[in-house]
């Protein structure tokens, strides 16, 4: 029997892949835009994109418009890649679940 | 890890996914009232200019400018149209996401509604457009901005709205004013005022917040 693939822990977490997916599908994104697709606090949004910048798969650039403080996040090149391998990953094992 | 995650759990990620590649590449920004707003402000230049006379485009009440000839009705509705899209575009702000799709079709109108903004006004000036010919020009750029956009977005409505567009650009070479009048209005009705609409009922359940909980 072929080794089941394991699922990325970082990506795995359900507001990390959504703000993942998200930012898949744009070039970039404000925070308070991805607050509004998510339905996330603040708080707790801001943790999720801590650790998807920690681990390589978001950039963020900081700026101030209006004198007030913008965050502007975009996927990188390895957040995406990783993406596609996460997705591949959850494909085989649902393969597997429904052979089963 | 797999060992604990179901075949139920694993395709609601897979469904999320999807949905929020979606989410991000449709439209960020709500259009549906621009469409509405100019099917509005065509229909009132049309029912100004026909007004105390028979159905028209243009109407009967040219004011002459020296040896030129313009009617009120199109110009004052238009420009006035053009302001109230400003003023309502700048009020809601900068939009907050960027992606390609979004900045290719706001290109098409952007670029369509300047060339409609430069040559109709000029052939008003000169009078040297008649109204068949104003329908049909201005029914085939709307075709070629909605079929274009359409295209780009895969969105199967606004398609049709072109094809809408392209068919009264056909008709408006014939029948009489009256009848050019009464097929350029309702394209206005199907392809700006309902599709208007139908847009902005859309962009309001899209807006909808989504909760997605870590």
């Amino acid at each position: 029997m072929p080794e089941l693939p394991d699922l990325n822990p970082v990506i795995h977490g359900k507001l990390r892949l959504a703000l993942l997916s998200l930012l898949a599908g744009v070039e970039q994104a404000e925070f308070t835009w991805l607050r509004g697709k998510t339905g996330s606090t603040d708080g707790n949004l801001g943790a999720q994109l801590l650790k998807l910048e920690e681990a390589g798969y978001v950039a963020v650039e900081k700026k101030f418009v209006m004198r007030k403080p913008q965050s502007v996040y975009r996927i990188t090149e390895k957040g995406r890649e990783s993406l596609a391998e996460y997705v591949q990953a959850l494909k085989t094992l649902l393969g597997s679940a429904i052979s089963a | 890890m797999q060992d604990e995650i179901s075949a139920r759990e694993l395709s609601e990620r897979l469904d999320l996914i999807q949905s929020m590649i979606a989410e991000g590449r449709r439209s960020t920004e709500s259009w549906g009232w621009v469409f509405l707003l100019w099917g509005v402000a065509y229909s009132i230049a049309i029912g100004w200019a026909s007004w105390g006379g028979s159905l028209s485009v243009w109407g009967h009440s040219y004011v002459a400018v020296g040896s030129v000839r313009s009617g009120l009705a199109w110009p004052v509705t238009m420009c006035f149209a053009v302001i109230v899209t400003l003023a309502i575009g700048l009020s809601r702000g900068r939009p907050r996401t960027a992606t390609s799709l979004v900045r290719s079709v706001v290109s098409i109108w952007i670029a369509v509604g300047i060339a409609m903004l430069v040559i109709f006004p000029a052939f008003g000036f000169t009078g040297r457009l008649e109204e068949h010919t104003f329908v049909a020009l201005i029914a085939a750029m709307l075709g070629v901005a909605n079929g274009a956009s359409g295209m780009i977005l895969r969105w199967k409505a606004q398609i049709g709205c072109a094809i809408v567009w392209w068919i009264t650009s056909v008709a408006a070479c014939f029948g009489s004013i009256a009848q050019l009048t009464a097929v350029f209005l309702i394209a206005i009705l199907v392809c700006q005022i309902i599709f208007g609409a139908y847009a902005m009922i859309l962009e309001s359940r899209r807006n909808r917040r989504e909760v997605v909980h870590a």
